[in-house]
């Protein structure tokens, strides 16, 4: 068994000092996981020190849509192996939200975090606004505000509240569920799509999906239910977020809500950023994703999106997949793919060339963490607390292997690719670890 | 031929201070003949009194029968359940072929709002409403009111705090017309799929979302009662979520004056929207206003045909 470090020494840095990356040649960490000054440091025995050559090091990511239970097969992915997927990939946090265990009571919240009792995670959760991500019965959005009063139970546990990427049922519902929850002061998650719109489609309705063949998802599909929840939140003036915004036109939307002053954030999904439709072409499973990747225009959209400051978060979906789910003709997969693990590397690059250093970390760490009620990854100035961090070398590529997740499985569209960075190390709650194959 | 300002009885919207208090001041002196032990009177004799029930009603069919046979008023009751109307007769014409028997009045609940107005419109009876949808119930009201003026003395500047589904609410909303009109403020709380949307047009009221602070310093508390129903039409995710955060509990009633009343329209979900030391506890007046629904149904009863005390 390896030697836990603590302690770590790591040198030769380009370090995030909350606004820009300075040259450091030493960060100390120390016992506690907190930053430690160069004269305390001299007083310490750590327990190991690293040469970073020049790579960067910065706060710590927070994951967006985290779903450790996807499969339903604790054999095969384990709430263990999620947050060794998040040190790995060096996430100190997220907002977790089961698709296949809707959390709708406190007994449900309260299993939750008692699988995380013993770590650090900052892991907010999504409570499910209906019983069941149904049409009938809203859940008990006050008690699960206000908490079972469970001992060990954690404070504030609940960021706010998610449809598990189900849509809504009925307008009507959806109303009577935001206007109950709006007594709890909390946001609303949507993942906007419409479902008669959607039907059987899995891939975007467009030029591939005909030459494919293949039922498409329309972009109005998701504009239509955008725009019906941004009417809801205005009318009952509580606050939404979208989750995996995928096109221009909800963007718009957006925009056109904020300036009628609804309360409105959004994300987009890692992956629909870095791929678009044509890579379809190859008919590879791994890029069955559900709201679909879209036309190459979208995705242009959406990074002007991240350019402009209309999307606040960049959200990884986090979600395991059966290899026998994922390995079969791409129309019967299940959608979903893994993303902890090999984000930061595969989009650092891209997302450095187009916005600010400080731009990318609101969108990686800082922007999701408030988004769910979190605290951030580090503060330099507050040596009480943990710091949460990540060491990225732009220098060296990392080819993705199997062996780079942390569970049984692999569904990503990134494995056997390139990726034009690799993460060194990580320092989460307190512990190092050198990253394998970096 | 009425004593009063208004002819019929369809609530207490638009009704004025003086009709009002002439009906409680009536009904005062109908409750002293309530204790009397023999508590009958001439007032309506030779007139017949049709309650028209489309709606199942216990409470207050009794309650008004009991008034009426005070009265000493020949008494029909017609109920849909055994009735031309499940036959598919309209309401018109079940109203004309009643009046045919020549009625005087008709005491009328029905799931529809405006259906005791439709009535007076289509008859010569006098009309008086005992629930119409969930527009007024007013003589629950004028209950709720004599029994607060009967422990209390007045209206007048004191607090009424109203609990629980004041949007499906009849007695909600007959009371906040009538109590304000006399001059007491009221308060209204419930969860956000439970109260009105558009509350502008509900009068000069206060709306409070946390039932501590709804009832702090309250002359009298309602709780309502709230239906089943309402889980399975999705407005309320379960009775223990409502209880915990809207029922009139102990730590509740702490809140609220030393003197306050615990009120409630009946039939009591206990442990929903009140608990049940609350209920049966010191600062319960629902037994009285029962016994109060009887003399103010007689009173409007009385007054409407054109009674009048020491006339």
């Amino acid at each position: 068994m390896p030697k836990v470090i603590r302690s770590v020494v790591l040198k030769n840095v380009e370090f995030w000092n909350g606004k820009t990356f300075e040259h450091r040649d030493a960060v100390y960490l120390g016992n506690s996981g907190n930053f430690l000054s160069p004269k305390i440091a001299k007083q310490t025995n750590f327990d190991a020190e690293i040469d970073c050559d020049n790579a960067l090091v910065m706060p710590a990511m927070f994951g967006l849509s985290l779903d450790f239970m996807a499969p339903q097969r604790d054999d095969v992915y384990t709430f263990a192996q999620g947050l060794e997927a998040m040190h790995r990939g060096g996430f100190y946090g997220g907002l977790y939200e089961s698709a296949a265990n809707p959390i709708d009571n406190n007994e449900k919240l309260f299993a939750a975090q008692q699988r995380l009792a013993g770590t650090n995670y900052q892991i907010k959760f999504l409570g499910s606004y209906s019983v069941g991500f149904g049409s009938d019965r809203l859940s008990e959005m006050l008690e699960l505000t206000e908490g079972a009063g469970f001992a060990n139970e954690t404070p504030d546990a609940l960021a706010g509240f998610g449809d598990g990427n189900v849509s809504f049922p009925t307008t009507r519902f959806l109303r009577l569920a935001m206007e109950y929850g709006k007594m709890t002061g909390k946001r609303f998650f949507f993942t906007p799509m419409d479902k008669s719109l959607r039907k059987s489609g899995c891939v975007h309705e467009g030029a591939v999906s005909d030459m494919l063949g293949m039922k498409g998802i329309p972009r109005i599909a998701e504009t239509i239910a955008a725009h019906t929840v941004l009417e809801l939140a205005r009318f009952l003036n509580v606050p939404v977020h979208f989750k995996q915004v995928t096109c221009g036109e909800t963007l718009q939307l957006i925009k056109d809500a904020r300036q009628k002053g609804i309360d409105v954030t959004c994300d987009v999904n890692l992956y629909h950023l870095l791929f678009d439709d044509s890579v379809l072409l190859e008919l590879n499973s791994s890029y069955h994703l559900l709201p679909p990747l879209r036309a190459s225009s979208d995705k242009a959209a959406l990074w002007e999106g991240i350019q402009d400051g209309t999307v606040d978060a960049i959200s990884v979906n986090h979600t395991p997949v059966l290899r026998q789910d994922a390995e079969v003709n791409f129309e019967d997969s299940v959608p979903g793919a893994l993303s902890l693990e090999v984000a930061l590397p595969a989009i650092w690059k891209e997302l450095s060339k187009r916005v600010s250093a400080s731009r990318a970390i609101e969108l990686l760490s800082s922007g999701p963490a408030r988004l769910s009620s979190a605290p951030l990854a580090y503060d330099e100035n507050d040596s009480a607390r943990q710091a949460h961090l990540v060491v990225l070398s732009l220098d060296k590529p990392h080819l993705v292997s199997a062996s780079d997740f942390a569970g049984q499985v692999c569904n990503s569209p990134l494995l056997g690719k390139e990726l034009p960075s690799s993460i060194l190390g990580t320092y989460i709650n307190g512990i190092w670890r050198t990253i394998a194959n970096a | 031929m009425s004593s009063l300002e208004i002819k019929h009885l369809f609530g207490l919207h638009g009704v004025s201070k003086s009709d009002l208090r002439q009906i409680l001041d009536t009904a005062k002196q109908f409750r002293a003949v309530l204790d009397r032990p023999v508590k009958k009177v001439p007032s309506l004799r030779g007139m017949t009194v049709v309650n028209l029930f489309f709606e199942n009603s216990t409470r207050t069919r009794t309650s008004f029968e009991l008034a009426e046979k005070r009265l000493s008023a020949d008494v029909v009751n017609f109920t849909t359940s055994n009735s031309s109307v499940q036959k598919g007769e309209t309401l018109v014409d079940t109203l004309r072929n009643i009046e045919s028997m020549k009625i005087d009045i008709v005491v009328v609940r029905h799931k529809g709002t405006g259906v005791p107005k439709f009535l007076a419109e289509h008859s010569n009876a006098i009309v008086v409403n005992a629930g119409d949808g969930a527009h007024e119930h007013p003589t629950q009201a004028l209950l709720d009111m004599l029994t607060i003026e009967e422990k209390l003395g007045t209206l007048e500047n004191k607090k009424i705090t109203i609990v629980g589904d004041i949007r499906h609410s009849r007695v909600a909303r007959s009371n906040i017309w009538g109590m304000t009109t006399m001059g007491a403020s009221v308060t209204l709380c419930g969860p956000n799929t439970l109260i009105p949307r558009n509350k502008e047009l509900l009068g000069n009221v206060t709306w409070e979302s946390n039932v501590e602070r709804a009832v702090q310093d309250a002359d009298a508390i309602i709780a309502l009662r709230l239906q089943k129903e309402r889980m399975d039409d999705a407005l309320l995710p379960s009775m223990r979520e409502y209880r915990n955060f809207f029922g009139v509990t102990d730590k509740v009633l702490s809140q609220a004056k030393d003197s306050t009343l615990i009120m409630h329209p009946g039939p009591i979900n206990r442990g929903v929207e009140l608990d049940s030391d609350v209920a049966d506890g010191t600062h319960s007046v629902i037994l009285d206003q029962v016994t109060n629904g009887v003399a103010v149904r007689m009173s409007v009863l009385f007054l409407l045909s054109g009674g009048r005390f020491n006339a």
